[in-house]
Parts: C-alpha cells; sequence; structure tokens
C-alpha cells in the first residue's frame, strides 16, 4: 500500500511538471501575442490601412502601400514557386530510386537550411544588378525560398498516397503519368495544399531577401521592376524611428494577423471530417 | 468454348527470387477458372501477370507467352495500358478512390481513357452498376463518396469500376477475404451471373470459396502448376498426392 | 439472386423426376407383360439397368454437391433424401425386373384361374397407385399425399397375406401358376414396402421427421 501512494506522488509530480513547462513555453507566444496586440491596437484604424507610408520621422500615415507589396511579392513568389515545387514534388515521390532523384533530393534538403540572406544576394545578383531593385527580384528571391518547402511537403503527401489507389488506376488502363497526375495528385491535394500554405505563411515574414530585392518603399506599387513596400520592411522602417512606434507595432500586429490566418485556416480546411 | 487464355511456359521472378515455374495453362471463356494454394506459392504473381501488373513492381521480371484470343500480350511492341483495358482486375481490399463520388468511381476508368460524353457515361456507370447488382442500392445517392458504403459494397463499386470499360477477362485478387461472410457470398453469387458475358480468374485462399465458385482449379505450390482440371474432379478425386493433401488441409 | 447451391439442387430433381416416370412405366409394362404373357423382357431389362445407373449418377451429383458446396439444413436433407429416393427408385426397376424375369423363366398367368389373375390384377394396381403417389409427392414435396399412402400399404399388406392363405385353401391349376403368382405378389408387396420408403423420404425432406408409414 505505501509504494501505491508514493506512486501516485510521483505521478502527481511528474504530471505537474509537465504542465509547467508547457506553461513556460507559451510564455513567449503568449508574450508576443500580447505585447503585439497591446501596442499595436492603437495604431488600428482605417486610415492605417489605406495611407501610405510617411517619410522617416513624420507622425500620422499608415502601412497600406506595405500590405499590397507584401500581398504583390507573395502573390509572384507563389506563381513561380508553387508549379515548380509541386512538380519536382511529384518527380521525386514518382521516381524515388533513380540517381538524380538522390541528388535533388539532397540539394533540396541543404536549400531548405539556407540563410535567406543568402538568397536576398541571389536575388539581388539575378535580377537588381540587371533590372534594378524590382518586385520581381524579391518574387524570385522569395520564390527560390519557398521551392524546397513545397517539394519536400509535396514529395511526402504523395508518398502517403497508398500504392492501392495507383494499383487501382493502373489496372484500369490508364498510363503511369495520367495515373500520377490525376488520381494520385488528387488524392495528395490536401498534404500539397497544407504545405503550399504553410510556406507561403513562412515567406510572408521574411525580411532578408525583401531587404537586398524589393528595396522597400513608401508608395503603392508601380510596376514588377520598380521597388515596392512590404511589412517586415515596413517595421523595421518604423521602429528605426524613436517617435510613433505604435506604426512598427501595428504593422507587426498586421503581419502576425495575415500568417494566424493561414496557419488556422489551414487547420482549418484539412480537419478530420469524418471521424 | 475455346480458350480464351493461353499461358505458355510462364517464369516470373522478383529481382532474383523466381516465383514462378514454367506454368503452362489453357484457360476456357466465360467460366470461372480458381487459382488456390497455399500462402506465397506464386498465385497472385500469376494473374498480375495477366494483365502486366506484375511488372510495375521495381526488379520485377518476366519471360513466356501469354496469349489473349491468340496474340501473346508480352509481344513486342504491346502496350502494356491496352491489355489492362481489355484484362480487368479487383483487388483483395476495397479501393475505391477516395474523395470521388459513386457514381465518379464508376466512371473512372471511362473518364481517364478519355470519354467525357455525359450521355455515354451516364449510360455506362448505370450498366455497370446494374451488372454489379448495386444499382438498386446506390441510384438514389451516386453523389454520396464512395468511401461512405459498406465493404461489400464497396467492393461491387469496384467490380463495377472495373466492368465499365468493358474488360473481356475480369482478374480478381482474393476479392472476398476482407468481407463478412454474407457480402461475400453476394459477391460469389455475383460472379456466377459475370460468367455470361466475361471470363473470371479468381485467386482464393480460401478452398471452399473455390470449390463453389469456379468450373476449373488450378493448384499452384512452390510457383509450379501442380495440377489444373474441372473443379468437380479436383475436389472428389485429384490426381496427385499433394493436391489431395492440401486439400484435406494437411498442410497450408 | 439464386444460390450458387441452386442449379445443382435443380439439376438432381430433375434427375430425379425423369427416374421416377420411367419407374411407372416398367413396373406398368412388367404386371402387363406378366397377366397377358405379352414378350417384354429385354426392354424391362433395358430399362432396369438404366435406371442402376441413373441412381449411380444421382448419388455422384449428390456427393458433388456436398463437396463443393457445404450445404446445411433443408439443403443437405434434400439431397440425403434424394440419395435413398434414387435408390429406392432402382430398387422399383429392380423388382419390375424380377416379375418379368420369372413370367419369362417359369410362365405367365394367362392361363392361371381368373380369381388369381383378378386378384393380382387388384393388387397389381393399388401397388401402382402408391408408386405414382411416392412420385407425385416428390414432385410437389407435399408431405399429406406422402402420409396418404400408410393406408395403402397396410392394404396391400393384408393381401400379400390373404393371398397366401387362399393360395393354400384353394390351389391353383397348375404348378407354374403357383410358383409364379407366389413370387410375382412377394414383389409386388417389396415394391410397395419402398414406395412407403420414399414417401417416408419425401416427409424427412420437408419436416426433418423421420417417421414410418408401416
Amino acid at each position: 500500500m505505501r509504494s501505491y501512494t508514493f506512486r501516485k506522488m510521483k505521478d502527481r509530480i511528474m504530471v505537474s511538471l509537465a504542465y509547467m513547462a508547457l506553461v513556460v513555453a507559451l510564455i513567449p507566444l503568449a508574450s508576443i501575442l500580447a505585447e503585439t496586440i497591446l501596442r499595436g491596437l492603437p495604431a488600428m484604424n482605417l486610415s492605417f490601412f489605406f495611407e501610405e507610408i510617411p517619410p522617416l520621422g513624420e507622425p500620422g500615415g499608415g502601412i497600406g502601400p506595405a500590405i499590397q507589396g507584401t500581398l504583390i511579392v507573395v502573390a509572384l513568389a507563389s506563381v513561380i514557386g508553387i508549379p515548380i515545387g509541386v512538380f519536382s514534388g511529384v518527380y521525386l515521390a514518382e521516381f524515388r530510386q533513380t540517381r538524380i532523384a538522390t541528388i535533388v533530393r539532397f540539394l533540396n534538403d541543404v536549400m531548405t537550411s539556407v540563410p535567406s540572406i543568402v538568397l536576398g544576394i541571389l536575388g539581388w545578383a539575378l535580377i537588381v544588378v540587371a533590372i534594378g531593385w524590382s518586385v520581381l527580384a524579391g518574387g524570385v528571391a522569395l520564390a527560390i525560398m519557398m521551392i524546397p518547402i513545397v517539394t519536400r511537403t509535396t514529395e511526402e503527401a504523395i508518398k502517403l498516397v497508398p500504392m492501392t489507389i495507383r494499383e487501382a488506376a493502373i489496372a484500369l488502363g490508364v498510363p503511369r503519368w495520367k495515373t500520377t497526375m490525376t488520381v494520385v495528385l488528387s488524392s495528395a491535394k490536401r498534404g500539397i495544399a497544407t504545405g503550399i500554405l504553410l510556406s507561403i505563411a513562412r515567406i510572408s515574414g521574411e525580411t532578408a531577401p525583401l531587404l537586398l530585392t524589393i528595396l522597400g518603399s513608401r508608395f503603392w506599387f508601380g510596376g514588377f521592376t520598380q521597388p515596392t513596400a512590404a511589412l517586415p520592411l515596413a517595421i523595421f522602417n518604423f521602429s528605426q524611428s524613436p517617435y510613433y512606434t505604435y506604426r512598427a507595432w501595428g504593422a507587426s500586429l498586421v503581419l502576425i494577423f495575415i500568417i494566424l490566418l493561414i496557419n488556422i485556416t489551414v487547420r482549418y480546411a484539412t480537419r478530420e471530417k469524418y471521424g | 468454348m475455346s480458350y480464351k487464355i493461353e499461358i505458355e511456359d510462364l517464369n516470373a521472378w522478383f529481382g532474383k527470387k523466381q516465383v514462378l515455374q514454367n506454368i503452362t495453362m489453357k484457360i476456357k471463356e466465360n467460366v470461372v477458372t480458381a487459382i488456390i494454394g497455399p500462402s506465397g506459392c506464386g498465385k497472385t504473381t500469376l494473374i498480375r501477370c495477366l494483365n502486366r501488373m506484375h511488372e510495375i513492381t521495381p526488379r520485377a521480371r518476366v519471360t513466356g507467352r501469354v496469349l489473349l484470343d491468340g496474340e501473346d500480350i508480352y509481344g513486342e511492341g504491346v502496350d502494356p495500358v491496352t491489355v489492362r483495358r481489355r484484362i480487368g482486375m479487383v483487388f483483395q481490399k476495397p479501393n475505391p478512390f477516395p474523395m470521388m463520388s459513386i457514381y465518379d468511381n464508376a466512371a473512372a476508368g471511362l473518364k481517364l481513357n478519355g470519354i467525357s460524353d455525359k450521355r455515354r457515361l451516364d449510360e455506362m456507370v448505370e450498366k455497370s452498376l446494374k451488372a454489379a447488382h448495386l444499382w438498386d442500392e446506390v441510384k438514389a445517392e451516386l453523389g454520396k463518396s464512395g468511401a461512405s458504403l459498406s465493404g461489400g459494397q464497396q467492393q461491387r463499386l469496384c467490380i463495377a469500376r472495373a466492368l465499365a470499360i468493358e474488360p473481356e477477362v475480369l482478374l480478381m485478387d482474393e476479392p472476398t477475404s476482407a468481407l463478412d461472410p454474407t457480402a461475400a457470398t453476394k459477391i460469389e453469387q455475383l460472379i456466377r451471373v459475370l460468367i455470361e458475358d466475361y471470363t473470371v480468374i479468381i485467386v482464393t485462399h480460401n478452398m471452399q470459396q473455390a470449390a463453389r465458385v469456379s468450373d476449373h482449379t488450378a493448384f499452384l505450390y512452390l510457383g509450379k502448376l501442380v495440377e489444373y482440371g474441372p473443379t468437380k474432379d479436383i475436389f472428389e478425386n485429384p490426381r496427385s498426392e499433394l493436391t489431395e493433401k492440401y486439400i484435406t488441409g494437411e498442410f497450408g | 439472386m439464386s444460390r450458387i447451391i441452386d442449379t445443382g439442387l435443380e439439376e438432381l430433381s430433375v434427375m430425379l423426376y425423369k427416374m421416377g416416370e420411367l419407374t411407372y412405366k416398367t413396373i406398368s409394362l412388367s404386371i402387363k407383360s406378366s397377366l397377358n404373357a405379352t414378350s417384354a423382357h429385354s426392354q424391362i431389362h433395358e430399362l432396369s439397368d438404366m435406371l442402376v445407373s441413373m441412381a449411380d449418377q444421382v448419388e455422384d451429383k449428390a456427393f458433388e454437391l456436398i463437396a463443393r458446396f457445404q450445404p446445411v439444413a433443408s439443403d443437405l436433407r434434400t439431397i440425403k433424401s434424394y440419395m435413398k429416393i434414387g435408390y429406392d427408385f432402382a430398387r422399383y426397376g429392380r423388382y419390375a425386373f424380377d416379375i418379368s424375369y420369372i413370367t419369362q423363366r417359369v410362365g405367365s398367368l394367362k392361363e392361371c384361374e381368373s380369381w388369381i389373375r383378378e386378384y393380382i390384377e387388384n393388387m397389381g394396381e393399388k401397388v401402382l397407385n402408391m408408386v405414382r403417389t411416392s412420385i407425385d409427392s416428390l414432385r410437389s414435396h407435399n408431405t399429406k399425399l406422402a402420409k396418404a399412402v400408410s393406408q395403402t400399404e397396410q392394404e396391400v399388406d393384408k393381401m400379400y397375406f390373404r393371398y397366401l392363405d387362399k393360395l393354400i385353401e384353394k390351389g391353383s391349376a397348375t404348378n407354374k401358376c403357383t410358383i409364379s403368382s407366389v413370387l410375382i405378389v412377394r414383389y409386388l408387396e417389396r415394391i410397395a414396402d419402398h414406395a412407403t420408403y420414399v414417401c417416408e423420404s419425401v416427409i424427412y425432406l420437408a419436416t426433418g421427421g423421420k417417421i414410418t408409414l408401416r
């Protein structure tokens, strides 16, 4: 009997420790959210969303162009990155054992851990040197960041599609490539969509690549070959000025909100529908 | 009655391991031929060679001839895809396409092979679901997900899907082993009806099923064809002692 | 959809019906030939052989159904009964052959006293009715019809022993007559017995109950 009581106590201690660890782990996230919300809320008014960025040091203004810029650059990166990433993922999953596949997979994994600033320099070297600071450069840099993530998640999603599905299609007299492009892709679409959305959420918040490619600006979008604003850059700039830092917090709040929204959407859209 | 399929000296390997040895047999048209034998005897490999599915496994190899209506499906320049349109297959675990409705599942083979005329698809879907004796049960809810059906119904859906592309031969790899007895019986009765229009070859590890359902039975052991003949003879008076031992349950 | 075993059971019933009709024909032919001295022995011989071979086929088929389809309950009783009835039908044929053989070997009843001829004609008719009943009750699985045979069986039984008594009392014109007639009424009595067995099998098939109708 004595050892039972002792075990129960040990059990309770362990559970409490686990809970405490959880709380400690959540503190940073909670505090970020709390701080951002508290400090950013004062900036939330309609004009904040639509006005242009004021020159350094001046009060007022908004982050309209920054939101627009982020959306455009991310969209451009997606348009470039998603198709390349998905097709690479499909290739790796279907030709798993070949020499090329092994090499590509290895390079892909390496690329996922390249520092983002390096990608920024790449974008700079490729595009900015040729045509100047531009949205195009930013899009390319972010696309390069996106591709390895999408490739990896697509490959995993396709690998999860059971062989029985493929065999069923093949047995119907459907050529191998068609099986992959229709039945397999369609079965994997949830996993692929998750991967895509998460990579979008990831690149939306990247600052370094944008520093060296789109440069940043105070004005609305002016063309793909022109520099443009973006939320991470806006946050950086606003925080340079000692006054009116609420604008930086406001921009942070908006950015975090966008990323949170994407994450929650992904979770909701891919939830288990049937128990 | 003529021979629909003639297998001549078929050998098959997985890498270095030989799984089938010198199989030679002639399969009659419009009958049910069962292939029985203990686990690992090569029966699944055998039927997968008949619709050229064996070769999609990496490092799989086949030699020999398989004549469908007199023409070798392994001949020079023969596209396996066309073979598979004439010889359909139903698998052990029912595998309707997930995220597709009953209608789409039945029509899948047709759609993927380029047929898009709605009227023709409707016609073929109804015809094949009727042939699989599933029409009455699902005709009111063709839009429901294929996965929402019971196991037995899913398997009949898979049969309908295979029949929709109008094959001549239907291969069935242990089609009822994942089903409950009542559903299994329905499928067995269905098979007896199907032979009016198709030639059926069924692999089963359930000897009694082979006895009930088939007209001819082939007994495979360790990759070799031990005995092949009318089911009545195999189960009443087998010629080979090995067959007798297997059937009476001494091993396997 | 019909059950897989139904085709086999159907084939078995058809075999039996054919046999039944054949036995009726064979028995009536042999009775007539012995009363009227018409020669039909080789035909009756052939028919009897055919019935034996058909009974073999029935047994074969029954065992095939058992081996292949694992029948239970009413299916199993049906197959068991059919096998027995096949054997009983073959016995009908055998006794018809025996009657015909005696007629040929010892002599027909044509020259016997009219009382003997009438008696045997009467008995023959009763027995043929029993055979008819047995075949019909099988065809329709009619237990009421089958049970009715028990009364006629008792009558035939009485007739058999009464004939022996009468023969002892009255005697007959020739030895041939005596021997032929005694053997023939004996065979008729045996046919009646088998008709009863058939009816008992029909009742077993339909109800699962084993009763005796004798």
